[in-house]
């Protein structure tokens, strides 16, 4: 795409979305009361603020998707060049994949993976 | 054009990092903070290196910035606000900061570098694999696997700080 | 590249298979005999020492990313003698704390690669390589730090660990990308550096900030008595001990194979902080009242010790880093011992409740004693001949005004480690510490230090093979 291109769609992505609100804006009939600030088939209306505190669970499967997701990067570049390199590939992630699956082993034991 | 992206990017990475710093509410920090991750991966977009640019996406935007949400939500003061901090604090922190920042401006500024005469192009996946696997000068299959003992390691220390120990009692 | 390189590798190659076997052991113990996991842990760790000295080889691995000499065996040697004991004195508190119960593998395996982590640091020839293994070094000892959890202050040392070490990452980082900027290259060989550029020098001066936080020299040091104090005796000792060593001997090879060219520009920025390391270490622990925040301090000032062989550096200043950084194990060690003993038994840390600890504990009494006075370097023991080869290290580099301070600052150190000596065989106490009987593990672990103690400032071959070994990094 060329230069010229893409400014025009930048700017034509602005005026479509912003265009589409102020117009809207502009032309929708407006009337406002007390009921249409109630929460709507939401449920009872909350006592305190709603934001709570989370469990700790969370802390551990995001800490655990984290390690993984970090193994993934290693894993892709990996994968791309895992023909050309050869055996030598094979035994390096062999490495890798053994001491990580021995951590993951080590987590299913500890129950860490299991939602109390 | 070029020139104008990049000047855009870093312009908002450098609002959000601002805003991520002084918002008083915690978790709109975390997210000015998701978005000046992305910006820098947009930096990245640009000046070619999709694979750093896609491992910024999938592990700080992904990743880092999901966990911190979470660990916010683990505490209990989400909905507190933090307190304004004191004028004199700001004033002493603005001064530092200025002062740091002109200080390695100044120095990178003056420093002369030796411009590379061949065109940079930016490597490709394949690149990245070749020297990651290659146990030769300039392969870095030793920090890889080192790395596999850290992520071990990280994977123990998490167990230990965040699982209950309590189905022995 | 063939396969007997490999055993240039032998201490990581050795240590990260004990952690794989720890792992497999405690994967497949039930969570009754989990504390069986000890004894395996400890035996297991003696033929790593013995692997050490098996094979004494120069050499380089992987592009250079990985280097070998004799000092760098003999430093990974030293370190992984300091973890042994760390593991004999830990065994007591870990088997009778019922909160640790299903947990005692995690502490092994954690340290184990924090080892891992300080072996590559140490071997690093990659300021990649150096970075990731800084960094294997800490994230373990942090999730240590925070191990009892369900304490306050063991929980606050540590985020407040977890964070200074994420902070001090990023001023390293800072400046090993300023150096790279400079040099274009992170290899240590490459990059040399020969001028002082200013980037340059930024570059050095952002990378020691890193490193200064790690061995806590004195404006860094704000996080250590906070995260010694929080954290299980355990956990301090090879805090105080092993981190501390680790960054030292790193800093020693940094600056000699590094930036061995512009030694007149960290030479004034060692000066001047081993001068407040040592000044500021020494007044805060003389206010100190609890143990550990008082060892803390005791540690910052001799810190600031160990930077006096730095500051000429030279080979003999480097020696006498190794030399002194051996005692510095052993007496730190013996004192954090007894710390974790009568912890463990009494859970008392204050030095008023060492009152009278003589009278019921006369042996745990000595081993403090003599790990005082080695500490304070008081003539029989071998701090005394430790610190005297760092004084003549400065000596040797002409910092006569350095060393004069150095000398009362040992003065200072005399009179608080005096302190804590007349409290337990002066001081009386109504309700002085029961009579401990610590198990076989812990009383190895003393003994052993107790010996270092004494032997090493006897036994001039240890010293000479030092002085042998530690030429050429």
């Amino acid at each position: 795409m060329s230069t010229e291109g893409l400014i025009l769609f930048f700017i034509a992505g602005v005026l479509m979305v912003g265009g589409g609100i102020i117009v809207s804006n502009l032309v929708a009939p407006r009337s406002t009361n007390a009921q249409k600030l109630d929460p709507y088939e939401c449920g009872i209306p909350t006592i305190g603020p709603s934001w709570m505190q989370f469990r700790v669970g969370y802390y551990l499967f995001a800490i655990m998707f984290l390690i993984f997701d970090v193994e993934t990067v290693f894993i892709f570049p990996w994968a791309v060049v895992m023909k050309q390199v050869g055996m030598t590939a094979f035994i390096e992630i062999l490495i890798f994949f053994v001491i990580l699956g021995l951590g993951l082993l080590y987590a299913w034991k500890k129950k860490a993976l299991r939602w109390e | 054009m070029e020139t104008y992206i990049f000047y855009i990017l870093a312009g908002a990475i450098l609002i959000f990092a601002l805003l991520s710093v002084t918002t008083r509410r915690v978790l709109r920090a975390a997210v000015y903070l998701l978005f000046a991750l992305g910006s820098t991966a947009g930096i990245y977009f640009m000046v070619e290196f999709l694979f750093l640019a896609a491992v910024q996406l999938l592990v700080y935007v992904g990743g880092v910035v999901v966990l911190i949400i979470f660990s916010i939500l683990l505490t209990s003061q989400i909905n507190d606000r933090l307190e304004q901090p004191e004028w004199l604090k700001v004033m002493a922190t603005m001064l530092l900061v200025v002062v740091g920042a002109g200080l390695s401006l100044f120095v990178i500024r003056e420093y002369d570098f030796n411009i590379s005469e061949t065109a940079m192009t930016a490597p490709t996946v394949s690149d990245i694999g070749l020297k990651l696997l290659s146990y030769g000068p300039g392969g870095y299959v030793l920090p890889f696997e080192v790395i596999s003992i850290l992520l071990l390691a990280a994977m123990i220390g998490a167990i230990v700080i965040a699982k209950r120990m309590k189905e022995n009692d | 590249m063939s396969w007997s390189d490999f055993f240039l590798m032998q201490q990581e190659l050795a240590l990260i298979l004990l952690a794989l076997v720890l792992l497999v052991v405690e994967i497949s113990l039930d969570t009754e005999n989990k504390h069986k996991i000890i004894p395996v842990a400890n035996f297991l760790f003696i033929p790593i020492l013995v692997i050490g000295f098996l094979n004494t080889s120069t050499g380089s691995l992987f592009g250079d990313m990985y280097i070998t000499d004799p000092t760098r065996i003999l430093m990974k040697n030293i370190l992984n003698v300091g973890v042994f004991l760390v593991f004999l004195q830990v065994s007591n508190w870990l088997k009778t704390q019922a909160n640790n119960r299903n947990r005692i593998s995690e502490f092994y395996l954690l340290i184990i690669s924090s080892l891992i982590g300080v072996n590559y640091l140490i071997s690093a020839g990659n300021f990649l390589m150096f970075y990731l293994s800084l960094e294997l070094t800490s994230i373990p000892i942090a999730a240590l730090a925070a191990y009892e959890q369900y304490k306050h202050k063991s929980a606050e040392a540590g985020i407040k660990m977890i964070l200074s070490s994420a902070f001090s990452s990023g001023i390293l980082l800072f400046g090993l990308s300023l150096l790279y900027a400079g040099t274009g290259t992170l290899n240590y060989g490459a990059m040399a550096i020969a001028s002082v550029d200013l980037i340059q020098s930024m570059g050095f001066i952002f990378f020691f900030s890193g490193l200064a936080f790690k061995i806590s020299i004195v404006p860094f040091h704000l996080w250590t008595a906070d995260v010694y104090e929080g954290a299980p005796v355990a956990v301090t000792s090879y805090l105080s001990v092993i981190s501390k060593g680790v960054a030292v001997f790193v800093l020693a090879i940094v600056l000699i194979t590094l930036f061995g060219e512009i030694q007149g520009l960290w030479q004034e920025v060692i000066y001047v902080t081993a001068i407040l390391t040592m000044t500021i270490g020494n007044l805060f622990a003389i206010r100190q009242k609890n143990i550990k925040r008082f060892l803390a301090f005791s540690s910052i000032a001799q810190a600031g010790f160990i930077l006096l062989g730095l500051v000429g550096g030279s080979n003999f200043g480097t020696t006498a880093v190794l030399y002194f950084v051996l005692i510095y194990i052993f007496s730190n060690l013996a004192a954090f011992g007894v710390v974790s003993v009568i912890q463990n038994a009494s859970d008392k840390e204050n030095i008023y409740d060492y009152n009278g600890l003589y009278k019921t504990n006369p042996r745990l009494s000595l081993v403090m004693m003599l790990a005082l006075f080695s500490l304070a370097g008081i003539p029989p023991v071998a701090g005394f001949f430790g610190k005297f080869f760092l004084f003549a290290a400065a000596a040797e580099a002409g910092m006569y005004v350095l060393l004069l301070i150095a000398v009362l600052n040992a003065i200072i150190s005399l009179y608080y480690y005096l302190l804590v000596v007349k409290a337990m065989f002066i001081n009386s106490n109504d309700q002085p510490v029961p009579k401990i009987e610590s198990d076989f593990f812990a009383r190895a672990g003393l003994i052993l230090c107790t010996a270092g103690i004494i032997i090493t400032g006897f036994i001039s071959w240890i010293y000479e093979y030092m002085l042998n070994n530690s030429f050429g990094i």
